[in-house]
């Protein structure tokens, strides 16, 4: 089985984010920079399959260098060879002239199935999975939180307010991967060592022959405003009294309710 | 914020810009290693130590062990957390790859197992003494010893002990009455009692693996007739699968202060008189062997001190800058003025400096007798393998006091910067205190380990390891003396360094003429007093490394006046770290290294109170 895991590095849940003064992007200083949580479980469900069936896994990004430091964790866990998209044109690509690219990678390669997240955790945008479905003309199912592979077909469960969803679909598909799907296994050692001889193939806009060319543009980063302090209730210090004093504010002063 | 247990930007300062461990990587060893490898094992490290230990830290010390039918259960969460760390290969990461290991550099490792007993010290203790006796196995086991038990150790699949201490030998392990029997097939009947043994039973693995010090029947006693023996818990068949039990009966578990996680059992080896052992190395040579093991552990048992300390450190930082309590010093007369958070009061600053500065240090030392070990490995001459070799064998009874003394002190000092809440188990830094306190104890306690550093390590080569050791801090302050902005405090190390080699030298001299007295009663403070020049020494090496590269940063972003300094670290990461790590040096300087000297002259001025008060004087 072939299967891809298109994974993007992104900084850490917990890195401070501070935009540039002005507003052109984010600083990178002092940036952790990681695997996007929700690629981490389509490269654990590609490792899976790929323990399941055999086969290879190849994982592709589209990033700047420091992007490298992402694939070799994903060959690290397991996976057998990269591709990585690295050209300056593509560092402000949106979410299509992302899925361009990646498609031109992919294009050109065998494969049964791939995994995107279901959104990254920085532009949260969500649409990369779709859009690349589209653009090679297979079927897409999002949010998967279960995934039952047989054969050519592939049974996926998605989760939709108060009930799931199960969607079956041929194969190759795109599946794009949420939190449930399965838990991410850690690099081992000899993993990454091992990492370190494993082929990665760099590429730019021209060598996949796509132009870069985003159709949305950011205009400006801001940050958001600064949440003004919060507000103690202690008028009356039972329960009831603090309750009667949130009621009024609620009313009069948020006028929320 | 950082993950609470490590800063894990201090040891890639440490490592990369302090040791600079890059140079190993031009050794035939080394070779296969760039910085990027190892910044993705220090990586994975953190995840594991934050994500998969972290978690066991609490929930460990309150289920704690169980003895139930004879059978000892580690704490239920424990379990995950160990198979996860095995299979990532933890165990024998600094090993050659001929064993199962990765072979990076110890250096490196040290900094992996700072996190991980950040994270929780108790479980580590599994793994680590599983490492230890694998490595005995390793360097003194026969060919199929080894393909019996090592490898199934360094992978984690069974677990390892050290069985030395006994009800009547403790300090004194010479004293032991376990015996070996010679059997007819060359193997031994062992019989006798260990009591304190860390993961003596556990039910992490499905086998044990004992090393067992006793003596064979007939030998002399003392530390000379001692042999050593591999005892499993269950018999190993040939073809590897377990087979009978091996007599080898646990008697309970102790109840515990702290490390709750570990257990810490009474084993009855041949109570029924069916427990057999196969010697391992040769007869009568078990201490020299179980050395081995005892100096590994003698570095681990430091390196919990620095774990806790750091966890404690960060943690104490954290609360700090949250706790919102009293007025500013300077609104002291304003009614109206507003609570501050309490890192703005002068004695919490200074409780965290103490702290930092202490921390920082500790690291530096740990990690330089790790990378005195990958220098021993990589050495090309006999000549530069004695001389790192000479610098662990004298740093290893340092590490383990000198740095569990401070971590105590630390943890203690970050239970004082919570207040009340650090006293009470809502919060971790109680039980980083009780956890801690072993440290002083196992392994040889402090005050053992201050006799092995004035009685044995000083006059090693004739001396020739201290005199190194003096030559590398004389040239550390010739550098720093020339450094406008540390000058001043390199002088403070220099005054420092010469009172304490000045004392060593006052040791040998009344060692000589047969008067070891003083130096066997003032040991503990004589290690103390070498442990901070030590210290001062590595904050002020790297307060150089710092200093240039702050100067680089202000230099770059155009910072000259103190304003603009100053408003540059509140924006930048990297110059905030680099003006913390000269702080800590001066600190330091001011606070320790200014009390060296008179200490010093405390000890020489030769008062034996101690020794000539009665034992009816001590108390009514
Ligand atoms: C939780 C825990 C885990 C342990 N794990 C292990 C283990 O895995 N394996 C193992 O073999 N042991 C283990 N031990 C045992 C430990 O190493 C001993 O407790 C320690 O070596 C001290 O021995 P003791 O308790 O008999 O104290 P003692 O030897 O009775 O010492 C009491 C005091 O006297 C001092 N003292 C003794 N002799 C001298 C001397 N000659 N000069 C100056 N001072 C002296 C000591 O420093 C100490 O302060 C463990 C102990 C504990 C509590």
């Amino acid at each position: 089985m072939n299967i891809i895991a298109c994974v993007k590095q992104v900084p850490d849940t917990e890195a401070q984010i501070k935009v540039k003064a002005d507003g052109s992007g984010i600083d990178e200083g002092g940036i952790k920079w990681v695997m996007n949580p929700y690629d981490e479980f389509g490269v654990e469900e590609a490792l899976r399959l790929k323990e399941k069936f055999g086969g290879e896994v190849t994982i592709v990004c589209l990033g700047p260098a420091r992007a490298m430091e992402t694939i070799r964790t994903a060959l690290a866990m397991g996976a057998d060879k990269g591709i990585h998209i690295d050209d300056p044109a593509l560092y402000e690509a949106d979410s299509y002239a992302t899925a361009e690219a990646l498609a031109a990678a992919i294009k050109g390669l065998p494969y049964d199935i791939i995994f995107c997240g279901q959104r990254a955790i920085d532009d949260d945008s969500g649409q990369v999975g779709s859009i690349l479905a589209e653009l090679l003309g297979i079927p897409v199912v999002t949010m998967v939180t279960k995934l039952e592979v047989e054969g050519n077909s592939a049974k996926a469960t998605r989760p939709i307010e108060g009930a799931q969803l199960v969607i079956s679909t041929s194969l190759p598909c795109v599946i794009t991967a949420t939190k449930g799907l399965n838990e991410p296994r850690y690099a081992s050692l000899p993993g990454i060592m091992k990492a370190k001889k494993k082929p990665v193939d760099i590429k730019n806009a021209a060598a996949l022959g796509v132009s870069g060319a985003s159709k949305a543009k950011v205009v400006k980063f801001v940050p958001p405003p600064a949440r003004p302090p919060g507000k103690i209730i202690c008028a009356d210090d039972t329960p009831e009294g603090k309750a009667a004093e949130l009621v009024k504010l609620l009313r009069e002063e948020a006028k929320v309710i | 914020m950082g993950n609470l247990l490590v800063n894990t930007r201090d040891q890639q300062f440490v490592l990369f810009e302090q040791l600079k461990i890059e140079d190993l990587f031009k050794t035939e060893r080394f070779k296969d290693f760039t910085k990027e490898d190892l910044l993705m094992i220090l990586n994975e490290a953190e995840k594991m130590a934050v994500e998969v230990i972290a978690p066991t830290l609490k929930e460990g010390d309150k289920q704690g062990c169980r003895f139930e039918n004879g059978k000892v259960y580690v704490p239920d969460c424990y379990h995950a957390a160990y198979k996860t760390y095995c299979e990532a290969g933890w165990i024998a990461a600094a090993e050659d790859p001929e064993v199962g290991g990765q072979g990076i550099p110890a250096s490196v490792q040290f900094a992996n197992m700072e996190l991980f007993g950040a994270a929780n010290y108790a479980f580590c203790m599994y793994p680590g003494l599983t490492h230890g006796a694998a490595g005995l196995i390793k360097n003194y086991g026969t060919e199929e010893q080894k393909n019996k038990y090592m490898y199934k150790l360094y992978s984690g699949e069974w677990a390892g002990t050290m069985c030395l201490t006994e009800p009547g030998a403790g300090s004194d392990v010479g004293a032991l009455k376990t015996s070996a029997k010679r059997l007819p097939d060359g193997k031994f009947l062992i019989t006798g009692t260990k009591i304190f043994i860390s993961s003596g039973d556990h039910n992490l693995t499905p086998n044990i693996i004992h090393p067992v010090l006793a003596r064979i029947e007939g030998d002399p006693p003392g530390t000379k007739g001692i042999s050593i023996f591999i005892v499993p818990k269950y018999r190993v068949n040939d073809d590897g699968s377990l087979g009978e039990f091996n007599d080898v009966v646990t008697g309970g578990i102790e109840h515990k202060m702290g490390i709750k996680g570990s257990a810490t059992a009474t084993l009855n080896f041949g109570e029924n008189g069916n427990c057999i052992g196969e010697l391992l190395g040769k007869e009568r040579e078990g201490m020299r062997i179980m050395f081995q093991m005892m100096n590994e552990a003698r570095l681990g048992t430091g390196m919990q001190g620095l774990d806790l300390g750091s966890a404690a450190f960060e943690h104490a930082v954290a609360y700090a800058k949250e706790r919102i309590q009293g007025k500013a010093i300077w609104e002291m007369n304003n009614p109206d003025a507003k609570s501050v958070a309490i890192i703005n009061h002068p004695d919490i600053r200074r409780k965290l400096m103490w702290m930092k500065c202490h921390v920082e240090g500790l690291r530096s030392l740990c990690y330089f007798t790790a990378y005195c070990i990958d220098r021993m490995h990589v050495a090309e001459t006999p000549e530069e393998k004695e001389k790192w070799e000479g610098f662990l064998n004298l740093l290893t009874p340092i590490v383990k006091a000198y740095t569990t003394d401070k971590g105590l002190l630390i943890c203690s000092t970050a239970i004082d910067v919570y207040g009340g809440y650090g006293y009470c188990q809502e919060y971790p830094v109680e039980q980083y205190l009780r956890d801690e306190k072993i440290a002083q104890i196992y392994e040889g306690t402090n005050g053992i380990q201050a006799l092995d550093l004035v009685g044995r390590k000083l006059a090693q080569r004739k001396g020739a390891n201290v005199m190194n050791m003096a030559m590398l801090i004389q040239q550390n302050i010739a550098r720093a003396k020339g450094v406008p902005e540390l000058g001043k405090y390199a002088a403070i190390l220099e005054e420092a360094a010469n009172a304490c080699f000045d004392l060593t030298m006052y040791f040998a001299q009344v060692g000589k003429s047969g008067d070891f007295l003083i130096p066997i009663l003032y040991a503990c403070k004589f290690l103390e007093i070498f442990g901070d020049v030590l210290l001062g020494h590595f904050l002020i090496d790297g307060a150089c490394v710092a200093n240039e590269k702050l100067q680089a940063i202000y230099e770059e972003k155009k910072a000259y006046s103190i304003g603009q300094k100053k408003a540059l670290e509140r924006e930048d990461k990297e110059a905030a770290f680099y003006s913390g790590r000269i702080a800590s040096a001066k600190f330091f300087a001011n606070e320790i290294l200014t009390t060296v000297k008179a200490r010093c002259d405390a000890i020489k001025a030769g008062e034996k109170v101690p020794l000539e008060i009665t034992d009816e004087a001590f108390t009514y």
